[in-house]
């Protein structure tokens, strides 16, 4: 007989508690952050589903109409001209609603569910990843702005953006963190104050003076808003951090080259530079140093979550940038195999190619796998998208009307209160553990995607040869595209030793993670 | 090299290390800007000045003579700053090598003989096919002492500017296909823009299209496969060769750019994760000097199954080096990623050498049919 309170596995009746079970789930791999998928999927909405398949219907359309004639095209004319800048495609995307299609209607934007964005980068990316990337690395900026958990700025420029779509004038926000002597350094809280940080931000009467400059910065040269990442102590920027919403045309920001790259030729890859570049307190989006008390982290553990929150984010998308790519190389193969006759007979049907193939798609659905979990981890409790999730907060913010949420609600944004709430829900709203899981997971995301789309692409050009080589067929393309994707958004090697430290070193007292 | 280097062999070995300092290294990024950018006419014309265009063509035919170890060791220098001019010497060495092997030396002595620049010295061929496994698009038809060719080839490397081109062609009703001789020059020729391509830019190809073009036979009708055969075992421990080039140059920067990049407070080589990734690279440098080394010296020595040797080679070095450049990239993350530094040429070079040759799988499973004939 079971006794109240306790279970018995069905066949064998040897009783446990349910102390005894949360103890045993608790143990490595624990449970809450092996099977997310599980848990989350009972508590999504259904509307959800039907949203993200209209989302992924659209992307495909997109790519037969927009980024297949377009992708070899472009990518051809940055090599004829150096200074090419992606103009017509940003005002493309704008006019095709990717550049709202994510952002909170609360905030004037589409409000399509985040997790679908990784859906559709993969969808874009199968087809040209330096394109999802043109679309895509707005919302590194969109995050980077969001995660302030500034409702005031957050909502100013969103609806800057979502003007920049009615009128045709495309405003997009770059994320800028990267330093010319710091890029390792700055993705990682335990490294910074190692690192030679130079972008300085000087408090003056009514706002800033920022000196230094960024690299690499995606977009920078075509975007409006800029996301800055800078330190108001250059010895400490852990306890230091400042991010600033800056608009280009601002006094002092100007813009350096834009780097000759290998691949996502079509993405610019900005220099930003500040020479006394006064920024006012209004476009403080966040400011460590006025990070209120909060029950469960300091200071740098603040900065280091806001990180995380957002890296939650945009990693597993770039694993769904890879998994695209990966898609893009297999489905390039594919058809190469299908049409084209090796030793007499058509290479599709020899039986080494097929199991080639056969890897390649299995390496495809192995990376979808991952950053699907990545997103279901982000939906689970302390997980970014739970709030936004739960039925009502999610069928509240999809039907109630535009209007209301302009005239209403999006005032309430403007005062001072909300960021405290936001701060409460999402900050002592998350445990420790949750922000390891999430963090784990968009790592392990990023680089199992990323690699898979690499070896996809290795594997592609083994297999055509020759006609593999030519630009016009696309797959050599695809290969020097994928490479930067294990390079930026943390290099891979950083997302190995992030994902040991949440999810395997944290268990481990004697563990220490970027000590040597 | 390891082994191989003997006392005249050493010459050779300088000759290219400095060739490469002087007139690669230098002009790395803005030769590879081909064709988006002019081409390398001046060193190309250097190069053969000083020989390095005719290493393994026989004294007679107006060449130096030299054996695999010295293309070898050439190919393994100039790799390392820049392996698109290892690809001009690949290429032609490959048709000099099909056209010995049919027994073809007298054409070698006229085309040399009259040659008055490097290019005209040149014979363009389509060093990334075997012909045997994808359909040739050529028709040959006799026509007194002569053949007419008609059709197109693709992907001619050093069509753009060689004087001479070695093409396939299948004669009508026969098995197989031959191998013609044909004046780039001359009457019929069509060639395309230069193709674009993953790596090697300076080692260009062209699309041929052929009308009613006069070639002369290499050798005996159909029988083109049996000299490519030949030309290949031997050439394929000159792929191997530029592979291990390139594996070096990517080593090398890789390893001077980890001494000099500070990131969490000291220089990047001392983070153990990524010493492991240099290491791995060292062990891949290594290996592949010997095994170049040991394939030359199978060719030179017609040790037993030396062509498996040579084939074995070339695809293994091609695979190690296809991931050792990309980890070449990755040690230099971002910067790695831009034309600057090297890294991503190489990254693409060795996927480019890779596929000289034909299929790579194609030709592994090539290796089988090696061993069980014998
Ligand atoms: C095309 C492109 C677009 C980009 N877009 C943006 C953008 O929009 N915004 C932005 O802020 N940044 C952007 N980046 C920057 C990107 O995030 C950085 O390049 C990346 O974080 C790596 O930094 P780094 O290039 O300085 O390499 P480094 O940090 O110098 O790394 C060099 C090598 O050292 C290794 N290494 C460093 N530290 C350690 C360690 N502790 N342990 C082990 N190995 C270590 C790295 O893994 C790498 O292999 C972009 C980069 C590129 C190339």
């Amino acid at each position: 007989m079971t006794e109240p309170g306790q279970y018995s596995i069905p066949k064998g009746g040897v009783m446990i508690s349910p102390k005894e079970s949360s103890i045993l789930l608790n143990r490595e791999p624990r449970f809450e952050d092996t099977f997310c998928s599980l848990q989350a999927i009972p508590r999504l909405p259904k509307g959800m589903l039907k949203e993200t398949k209209d989302a992924i219907a659209y992307a495909k359309k997109f790519n037969d109409e927009v980024i297949r004639p377009l992708a070899l095209d472009i990518d051809r004319q940055t090599y004829a001209d150096p200074e090419y800048l992606p103009w017509d495609l940003v005002k493309k995307v704008n006019e095709w609603g990717f550049y709202t299609m994510f952002i909170p209607r609360l905030f004037g934007g589409q409000g399509i569910n985040m997790p679908a964005s990784s859906y559709v980068v993969e969808e874009l990316a199968s087809a040209c990843v330096g394109i999802a990337n043109v679309v895509g690395v707005h919302y590194l900026g969109v995050i980077g702005v969001m995660g302030s958990w500034n409702s005031a700025l957050t909502n100013k420029i969103f609806r800057d953006v979502a003007e920049g779509q009615r009128t045709g004038n495309p405003c997009l926000i770059s994320l800028a963190i990267t330093e010319p002597g710091a890029g390792t350094d700055v993705e990682e809280v335990e490294l910074i104050d190692k690192g030679r940080v130079s972008c300085y931000a000087q408090k003056v009467k009514g706002g800033y003076i920022v000196n230094g400059s960024k690299v690499f910065i995606s977009m920078g040269h075509v975007s409006t808003w800029c996301c800055l990442i800078a330190y108001t102590d250059l010895k400490k920027p852990s306890d230091n951090t400042i991010t600033f919403a800056v608009k280009t045309g601002t006094k002092g920001f100007s813009f350096g080259k834009h780097e000759d790259k290998m691949g996502q030729r079509c993405c610019p890859a900005s220099e930003l530079i500040f020479e006394d570049c006064f920024i006012s307190d209004e476009n403080v989006l966040s400011n460590s140093k006025e990070i209120p008390p909060s029950k469960t982290r300091n200071v740098r553990e603040i900065v280091e979550q806001y990180i995380q929150y957002a890296v939650g984010v945009t990693r597993p998308a770039v694993g769904a940038f890879g998994t695209g790519v990966a898609r893009g190389a297999y489905e390039t193969a594919l058809k190469f195999a299908s049409e084209t006759e090796v030793d007499g007979k058509l290479l599709i049907n020899h039986e080494w190619a097929q199991i080639m193939l056969a890897d390649m798609y299995k390496n495809v659905v192995i990376g979808r796998l991952s950053y699907i979990e990545a997103n279901y981890s982000n939906g689970l409790p302390g997980g970014i998208y739970d709030i936004l999730q739960m039925k009502p907060m999610y069928y509240y913010l999809k039907y109630v009307p535009k209007v209301f949420l302009d005239l209403f609600v999006s005032p309430f944004l403007k005062l001072k209160f909300m960021n405290r709430i936001f701060f409460k829900l999402y900050v002592d709203g998350q445990s420790v553990e949750e922000q390891r899981r999430c963090s784990g997971w968009s790592s392990l995301a990023k680089v199992v995607g990323t690699d898979m789309g690499m070896k996809n692409c290795q594997m592609a050009l083994e297999l055509m040869g020759q006609a593999g080589l030519r630009h016009e067929n696309g797959a050599e393309k695809i290969m020097r595209d994928a490479k930067l994707l294990q390079i930026y958004e943390g290099t891979n090697q950083l997302n190995r030793i992030n994902l040991f430290a949440n999810l395997i070193g944290r268990s481990i007292p004697q563990a220490k993670a970027f000590e040597e | 090299m390891l082994a191989t280097i003997k006392c005249e062999l050493k010459s050779f070995e300088d000759l290219a290390h400095s060739f490469a300092a002087k007139e690669l290294t230098v002009n790395r990024e803005e030769n590879d800007r081909y064709p988006f950018g002019p081409f390398f006419d001046a060193t190309l014309a250097k190069a053969y000045e000083v020989g390095l265009l005719g290493t393994i063509l026989p004294e007679e035919c107006g060449g130096i003579g030299q054996g695999m170890n010295a293309l070898c060791i050439i190919l393994d220098n100039l790799s390392a700053a820049d392996a698109s001019l290892g690809g001009i010497i690949f290429t032609n060495a490959l048709s000099q090598e099909i056209i010995l092997s049919a027994g073809c030396k007298d054409l070698l002595t006229g085309i040399t003989g009259q040659a008055t620049d490097a290019p005209s010295s040149l014979i363009a061929c389509q060093s990334f096919c075997n012909a045997a496994e994808i359909k040739t698009q050529l028709m040959a038809v006799k026509n007194k002492d002569s053949y007419i060719l008609n059709g197109t080839a693709e992907y001619v490397v050093l069509g753009g500017l060689a004087g001479h081109a070695l093409v396939p062609a299948h004669i009508k009703e026969q098995e197989g296909y031959s191998f013609f001789l044909i004046d780039l020059k001359g009457k019929g020729i069509t060639k395309s823009e230069p193709v674009f391509s993953l790596g090697l830019h300076s080692c260009p190809a062209v699309d041929v299209k052929l009308t009613e073009v006069k070639g002369t036979i290499i050798g005996r009708e159909t029988e083109g496969s049996k000299y490519f055969d030949q030309a290949s075992d031997r050439m394929h421990a000159a792929v191997a060769a530029m592979q291990c080039g390139i594996m070096k140059g990517s080593f090398q920067e890789a390893l001077s750019y980890s001494q000099e990049r500070l990131q969490g407070g000291w220089e990047i080589i001392n983070w153990s994760g990524l010493r492991m990734l240099l290491a791995q690279m060292a062990m891949h440098v290594k290996i592949a000097e010997m095994v170049v080394s040991e394939a030359a010296l199978a060719v030179e020595q017609h040790e037993p199954e030396w062509n498996i040797c040579t084939r074995a080679a070339a695809l293994h070095l091609s695979e190690l080096a296809c991931k050792l450049t990309t980890d070449g990239i990755q040690i230099l993350g971002g910067y790695g990623y831009m034309k600057d530094y090297g890294q991503e040429k190489r990254f693409r070079d060795a996927k480019q050498v890779q596929a000289l040759l034909g299929l790579a799988p194609m030709r592994k499973l090539g290796l089988i049919s090696a061993i069980v004939k014998k």
